[in-house]
């Protein structure tokens, strides 16, 4: 750098001196001003939402978000409201493992009432943990259209009782670009395309959850995922894949996005997820490998919730019209037994539509065996993700 | 003053009592929580048992897998952190000397940012480097390229995208020192005889040097202590130790291991935080000798 | 003069490093298609039609202005009285002090969350409003410490000394001369107290009360279903109602300004 001419320097100091201050205190004052106007305006219509719902029973709901949380406000709250006036809060979490923490840590269920639950194995958490309700059946006459399979597997970890209504289930199977595989090749391979070295830096998984990779290990390294017997082999199939790997990705959302954006051309990926993918015209395919992951979600009622207007609400949300709307919405089938109730076709092309509603060909993760070993191989995937 | 000096000064003490009870109330106190309950035991998931046992803190000794996300950690930090300051000097500079009228504006605009989510500016560099982003999408355009280029989710998207989070914490801590500055004092230095880049390099650069270390303090904390980012943007190999104790605590819900590794970041980063302060205060006693 | 055309440059590619991903933000909420990608498949208006006709965003809009706002004001009232005492008296443990000021930023906010939250449990109170605006007012404080204390660093006692002989007391001398000086650092620490806030997730998911969403959490809904445009509309309205008032009102000040000190001529040289 040269030497400056240092009489244009000085200028230019003294200059910045003198208008950049004066500036900068008309701007702050008026900033000053801004605020208090924001802060009033808030204040006001804070308190005017706060009057506005002082009627009726509040009912906290968390759920997954999105369209799934838009299709439950549409169809189900906001006629719950009208017809009870007691108000749905509905919000987001990232993940139940979230609300067990907060729950945990503040020591009671207060302002948690009804939670989308998935899978059975969270079911069992949830009530073994002493979170649960018994609910009152004849309260939700809906509940005799829901398939008896889907139900069955909850009887077995409350017999007798039910702290959840099942509401919709799916499977993760594997997606692929067709443009760069093709459907025979893809079906072929099954699970193990995963592992292909030829799609090196164009495989996906999913990081978020240690028993899903589990389970693709032990299909990999051809064993029964309900009856693991070498966790061994299953991590060492784990490792594998992830050298192959681009991106673990950790929500539906992202999934998507890589998908879509052509980073990834094969992945496990959740079926509701893809159907939205082909319904918006990318070429991605879908196939369940056999012993492919299927799952159940249901609406779980918390301990120490106000169980009248918890059933009412589970009651309206069962209702054919609402679960078939939120089933097409959220591109998932509903629970409700399709013997019994009749389907639009917006339901029945959903990926993993059963229309015997036995749903003999799907394959759950039995929750006794898979919550046993959680403690000690949940945690091998936490390390392996990190190259451990 | 020398008077007042003499005896016991309670003002300092009445200025700092709001801070210092609030933070023993909301950070000391629960942390001295998290510390206790670094000895628990836990049982299964999410079910904890008082206990005294050493069992986390061997664990974490012993390991290796600590060592490695500790080393990655500290390693990244620094990378990210001399990057913000290199880039971050000059604009912080420039706002501060500049003649421009509406100086406010150029700061307003560093702020700016921060009012859209942190999760959106971060995702967005997946719109600039990834497959649909701008530049292959651009460079595809042209003909420059067949097919897209791999960028994204590498250590190196992971370093661009902290110094985009964290470069105006930076500028700014910089900025607000240079500001402070007597602005008739690098002219002085040049009257002298000092040529403009030893006028800065005397004088300026030594003054603006507590907004420098302050800025450089934060960042190298702020980014050792992210887990998000290398989550969005990174691949299988891009991690924090921040990483680690979300897992423990979230993902496996055992939170007496979490809360050891929380220590021992808390620790290690302390460290960090004492070097620094132990450099920046020497540096502050000798300017005011000056 | 090269060196000063060399840096305006290095400023410019700084600037264009910073807002390269708000453009695309801006540009990519006129897309037309389900997803934020180039190339743009067609200009369309629906994803700001969506956002506007979502109440739960507006609403969450609100609380985290509010929020901001009022965290903006503790910490800073904090920070500055801190700052004060750690740059313009000389006392044992002053180097203990200024640590023990930063310290929360040390603390990774998922642990701060939980530490919290546990604590909580123990004296039976439940999530809040509260909560939330107190936490993140710790989390502010380090950042006001910061900025404000290398600001005063650089004021020089001197005048504070030479209104103290004039016969002002500690008092006097604050408010007229200290604060004037420190203002624009009081501003900057404010704002960033304000911006913390309004872009913290992380903690603000652990404390929230059910059903109160902030603007970050109220994304993050939104972006477990999908990645669309309809974010990158909310990031448009953010943008323009964050920098568009100021410049607007910078604007009009100027021109009242302008005005005014042409009848006041001695307000310039202040």
């Amino acid at each position: 750098m040269k030497k400056m001419d240092s009489t244009t320097r000085l200028e230019r100091l003294r200059e910045a001196m003198g208008n950049g201050d004066i500036d900068k205190r008309d701007f702050l004052r008026l900033l000053g001003c801004a605020g208090i106007t924001a802060g009033l305006s808030g204040g006001i219509m804070t308190s005017l939402a706060t009057q506005a719902r002082a009627a009726g029973t509040d009912l906290y709901f968390e759920g997954w978000g999105g369209v799934v949380s838009e299709a439950l406000r549409k169809y189900a709250f906001d006629p719950y409201t009208k017809a009870t006036g007691n108000k749905v809060i509905d919000s987001t979490f990232g993940g139940e493992k979230e609300v067990l923490t907060k729950i945990k840590a503040a020591g009671s269920t207060k302002g948690h009432n009804i939670l989308h639950s998935s899978g059975v194995d969270w079911y069992m958490r949830w009530t073994k943990g002493g979170y649960g309700v018994k609910l009152d059946m004849s309260k939700i006459p809906n509940f005799d259209n829901v398939m008896e399979s889907i139900v069955a597997p909850f009887k077995k970890i409350t017999p007798g009782y039910l702290s959840a209504v099942p509401y919709d289930y799916g499977t993760t199977g594997i997606a692929y670009n067709t443009k760069h595989i093709s459907k025979e090749e893809a079906e072929a391979q099954g699970a193990n395309i995963l592992l292909n070295p030829k799609y090196k830096g164009k495989i996906g998984g999913w990081g978020g959850d240690w028993a899903n990779r589990a389970w693709f290990g032990a299909l990999q390294s051809g064993q029964d995922p309900n009856n693991i017997t070498d966790w061994n082999a299953v991590w060492a199939k784990v490792r594998e894949m992830r050298g192959l790997v681009k991106k673990y990705w950790s929500s539906g959302a992202e999934l998507m996005d890589l998908l879509a954006s052509e980073e990834i051309w094969v992945t496990e990926a959740w079926s509701g997820r893809v159907a939205a993918l082909q319904a918006q015209g990318h070429p991605i395919g879908y196939f369940d490998p056999k012993n492919g992951l299927a799952w159940m979600e249901s609406m779980f009622v918390l301990k120490g919730s106000p169980m009248d207007e918890s059933e009412q609400l589970l009651n309206f949300m069962l209702a054919p019209d609402t679960a078939l709307a939120v089933a097409a919405g959220q591109k998932y089938p509903s629970s409700l037994d399709p013997t019994k109730v009749k389907m639009p076709e917006s339901v029945t092309s959903l990926p993993a539509f059963d229309p015997t509603g036995k749903l003999a060909s799907l394959v759950f993760r039995d929750p006794v065996k898979w919550n046993a070993v959680e403690k000690v191989q949940g945690r091998m995937w936490d390390r392996i993700k990190k190259g451990g | 003053m020398a008077l007042e000096v003499a005896k016991f000064d309670k003002r300092p003490w009445v200025l700092l009592s709001p801070a210092l009870v609030t933070i023993t109330a909301l950070v000391v106190i629960p942390m001295a929580f998290m510390l206790a309950y670094s000895f628990y035991l836990n049982v299964d998931l999410a079910v904890d048992k008082p206990a005294f046992q050493f069992g986390n803190w061997i664990e974490i000794a012993t390991d290796k897998y600590y060592y490695v996300a500790i080393w990655k950690t500290f390693r990244l930090s620094m990378i990210v952190t001399l990057l913000a300051a290199i880039l971050g000097y000059v604009p912080a500079y420039f706002i501060a000397m500049t003649r421009f009228r509406h100086k406010w504006m150029l700061l307003l605009l560093l702020i700016m940012p921060f009012w859209i989510s942190f999760i959106i500016r971060t995702l967005s560099w997946i719109h600039i480097l990834g497959h649909d982003g701008a530049i292959n999408s651009l460079l595809l355009y042209l003909g420059v390229i067949r097919h897209p280029m791999d960028m994204m989710y590498n250590q190196y998207t992971v370093i661009v995208g902290f110094i985009h989070v964290f470069l105006p914490y930076m500028i700014l801590n910089i900025y607000v020192s240079l500001d402070g500055i007597d602005r008739n004092l690098e002219p002085a230095a040049r009257t002298l005889g000092a040529t403009g880049w030893q006028a800065f390099r005397e004088v300026t650069l030594p003054l603006s040097l507590p907004g420098l270390g302050a800025g450089c303090l934060l960042v190298f904390v702020l980014t050792a202590g992210s887990y998000v980012t290398p989550l969005i943007l990174g691949g299988p190999n891009d991690f924090l130790f921040g990483n680690l104790i979300y897992d423990a605590i979230i993902t496996e819900l055992n939170w007496p291991m979490g809360a050891a590794l929380s220590i021992t970041l808390l620790v290690l980063l302390g460290v960090v935080v004492i070097v620094y302060s132990r450099l920046m205060g020497l540096r502050q006693l000798a300017k005011a000798f000056a | 003069m090269r060196a000063w055309t060399l840096i305006r440059f290095y400023t410019v590619f700084v600037y264009i490093f910073m807002f390269a991903p708000i453009a695309v933000v801006l540009i990519l909420a006129f897309n037309k298609a389900e997803f934020a990608s180039f190339p743009m498949t067609g200009f369309s208006l629906r994803w700001f039609e969506r956002l506007f006709n979502d109440p739960t965003i507006m609403r969450a809009f609100r609380t985290s202005l509010t929020l901001g706002l009022m965290v903006s004001a503790i910490s800073t009232t904090l920070g500055v009285m801190a700052s004060i005492a750690l740059v313009r008296y000389e006392f044992r443990g002053k180097d203990l002090m200024t640590t023990f000021l930063i310290s929360p930023v040390l603390v990774p906010e998922t642990v701060m969350a939980v530490g919290l939250l546990i604590f909580l449990r123990y004296l039976h109170m439940p999530r809040s409003f509260g909560l939330l605006l107190l936490g993140h007012s710790i989390l502010a404080l380090p950042f006001v410490v910061l900025v404000v204390q290398a600001r005063l660093v650089g004021i020089k006692r001197e005048y504070e000394e030479a209104a103290r002989s004039l016969g002002a007391n500690p008092l006097q001398t604050f408010f007229s001369v200290t604060l004037p000086l420190l203002l624009p650092a009081v501003f900057a620490g404010a704002l960033f107290a304000f911006t913390i806030s309004f872009d913290n997730i992380t903690a603000t998911l652990f404390w929230r009360p059910s059903g109160m969403e902030t603007v970050p959490t109220q994304i993050f809904g939104m972006l477990r279903n999908s990645i669309s445009p309809e974010i990158n509309a909310l990031g448009f309205v953010m943008i323009s109602v964050t920098a568009g008032v100021p410049l607007l009102a910078g604007g009009l000040a100027r021109y009242f300004g302008r005005k005014n000190r042409a009848r006041h001529p001695t307000r310039s040289l202040t």
